[in-house]
């Protein structure tokens, strides 16, 4: 029964947290420029999370280890600061998109412009760390979350023709527009498969005491929760083809990601697009900065909780305090989220393989795992995400530069 | 004298004769009541992998590439390893005296 | 036993299970050559991870950590014999706080984190 429930909790909270200003503008973008082509980019960077979830969730409850723990033990130290620079850098400029992203979401309710909102806003995320445990922060950023199920309900009410819609679950190639179709295709990859989205999946799997008991819970989480959360992106994306791509609407400006909200909801849709980005964004900003303080205090060794008082693991509060409060500065001075956003995303997927690379040797890793190693299909799928993350990687700064 | 382990690490060995053996990967230890006593030294690519715990991973590899190259470890007990100037570590022996790790 | 795979960058805690750091190094004791030589300490914080990466990050470590905190630059230096036990995690004989190695952890709860409302209770009081 206990298990059930934890399931249930965790599919909730994988829902309720997969959205977030990446996912939704790249998706928006990708339905509004190119109808639904790009369902594929959505489909093959969600089947890539489910994997990489799994595998994170499965080290942990093994190995008693979190990723970044192995990582550093089996790595040493220098490779394991090459990696830290590399994804506390971009995750950095992840949360400066997602904290512009509740700035943006208070600037369309109020009217007033989103640099204000920047301190406040930074403020109220690390107070609710400061204070909250980590189940409160996660399950109920999570339960608030499920009103991106609004987007779903959206695309629905405009009336998709389904056969078309699964068309684009296909790869093709657009006629024109090329390097523009690349670029949103690597920023979608690069907003669906977040590294530090394993490294927050495993630490809160060893703050919840996971082990070799929950290896079925955790794979029914990683399924189930990710698909749903995919589910929700592809929405996104079906809503935008629908309510923008007819009338040549671009999004390259946050409000305009609201118009296929307006359109399947005239009187409500702009508030509900806000109140759900708001709600996601705050989220995902709370999982940023756990995962870079998660990182350091992992990596070198100190006391981390998030269900400890901050002075029993001072080191690993500070560094969330000014990882918070140092996100504001860019957004203060106007720097424009929806930018950094793309940029962040693209960088993203640019960095994959320095935190893939490592999970492979991990994943396999006798020590560690025991007879839970991985199989040759997860290997496989492993395999080629390196692939796919090599090669996003040589190609999303160029096609940021081109298309972008 | 006293020596900086982590930072021999990686660090070339050449043999008496000044051949390259390649470098320190792994040291093999035993327990002692107040110490860890240094039994042996790895030497070369595969002991990085040993000490990856990567065999699972590329064995599979080097099978199917059918490459003997990778299984180059060499196995030096400490007597024969001169740790004089630590930046350069030196065998005692010669290369074809050394023992491969099967 | 194999030093780097087992002992290095492992996760070390005191015998009340805190958090200690990690084995950032390890002192290996050189006689003669006749002698079996035999690591004897290991080594936490400090400059000691950052010589792993370049001298003159860890000239700069050193600098930096000297002008603030409680301004040490040296590592945690800790006798291989209060090692209780070496698995998952290195298991110290000692009280962390005791060794030095927990200093900059106090340091910060002390003199930044208990002074923000909602820090914690003070260190006196607990």
């Amino acid at each position: 029964m206990k298990k059930i429930l934890q399931i249930t909790l965790g599919i909730v909270t994988s829902v309720g947290g997969f959205l977030e200003i990446g996912s939704v503008l790249t998706a928006a973008q990708a339905g509004a420029a190119f109808g639904y082509q790009l369902l594929w980019a959505i489909l093959i960077g969600t089947l890539c999370l489910i994997f990489l979830v799994e595998m994170s969730g499965r080290l942990a409850a093994v190995s008693k280890h979190t990723i970044v723990d192995a990582m550093r033990e089996r790595f040493g130290f220098p490779f394991f600061f090459i990696v830290l620079v590399g994804m506390v850098l971009v995750a950095f400029l992840v949360l400066i998109a997602e904290i512009g992203g509740i700035g943006l979401s208070l600037q369309l309710l109020t009217g007033i412009g989103f640099p204000w909102w920047a301190i406040p806003v930074s403020l109220l995320v690390w107070f609710l760390m400061w204070k909250g445990t980590f189940g409160f922060i996660e399950n109920g950023a999570s339960l608030l979350g499920l009103i991106t199920i609004s987007f779903v309900v959206g695309a629905i009410k405009l009336h998709p023709d389904w056969s078309s819609a699964a068309t684009g679950l296909l790869p093709t190639m657009p006629h024109d527009q090329k390097a523009r179709y690349g670029f949103i295709a690597v920023s979608i990859l690069g907003a669906s498969i977040s590294p530090y989205l394993m490294y927050f999946y495993s630490s809160g799997a060893i703050e919840d005491e996971w082990d070799e008991s929950y290896i079925g819970v955790n794979r029914a989480i990683a399924v189930l929760g990710m698909s749903f959360g995919g589910l929700l992106s592809m929405a996104v994306l079906i809503a935008a083809a629908l309510a923008l791509h007819p009338h040549g609407i671009q999004v390259d400006k946050f409000e305009q990601a609201a118009l296929p909200m307006t359109s399947a909801f005239p009187k409500w849709g702009l508030g509900l697009f806000a109140v759900s980005m708001l709600v996601a964004c705050f989220g995902a900003a709370v999982e940023i900065s756990l995962a870079i303080a998660y990182f350091f205090a992992q990596g070198f060794g100190w006391n981390w909780s998030q269900n400890l008082e901050p002075s029993k693991n001072a080191r690993f509060s500070l560094v969330y305090t000014i990882i918070i409060l140092s996100s504001a500065v860019p957004l203060v001075f106007g720097v424009d989220p929806v930018k950094v956003t793309m940029i962040s995303m693209a960088l993203t997927a640019a960095t994959l393989p320095i935190a893939i690379v490592p999970f492979l040797f991990l994943m396999n890793d006798p020590i560690y795992m025991g007879k839970h190693r991985n199989g040759w299909v997860s290997n496989s799928v492993v395999a080629i995400i390196i692939l796919i993350s090599f090669l996003l990687a040589v190609i999303s700064i160029p096609l940021e530069i081109i298309g972008g | 004298m006293e020596i900086n382990v982590e930072l021999l690490l990686g660090t070339n060995v050449r043999d008496v004769d000044g051949d390259d053996i390649g470098r320190i990967e792994e040291l093999r230890v035993e327990r002692d009541e107040k110490a860890l006593l240094v039994d042996a030294y790895l030497i070369g690519a595969s002991a990085l992998i040993e000490r990856l715990s990567a065999w699972t991973l590329v064995r599979p590899v080097t099978r199917f590439l059918n490459s003997r190259k990778l299984y180059s470890v060499y196995r030096v007990p400490w007597q024969d390893m001169d740790l004089t100037d630590p930046l350069h570590p030196r065998l005692r022996i010669s290369k074809r005296d050394l023992r491969h790790v099967p | 036993m194999d030093l780097v795979r087992d002992v290095l960058d492992r996760k070390i805690v005191d015998r009340e299970n805190c958090d200690m750091g990690r084995v950032d190094g390890l002192v290996m004791h050189l006689g003669a050559h006749t002698t079996q030589p035999r690591i004897t300490h290991i080594r936490i914080g400090g400059t000691t991870p950052w010589m792993r990466l370049h001298p003159a990050l860890a000239r700069l470590a050193g600098r930096l950590a000297r002008m603030w905190g409680p301004r040490r630059a040296e590592p945690v230096t800790i006798p291989w014999s209060r090692v209780v036990t070496a698995g998952r995690d290195i298991r110290l004989d000692v009280k962390a706080r005791d060794t030095g190695a927990i200093d900059w952890e106090i340091w910060i709860a002390r003199h930044i984190v208990e002074r923000i409302p909602g820090g914690g209770q003070k260190e006196a009081e607990q």
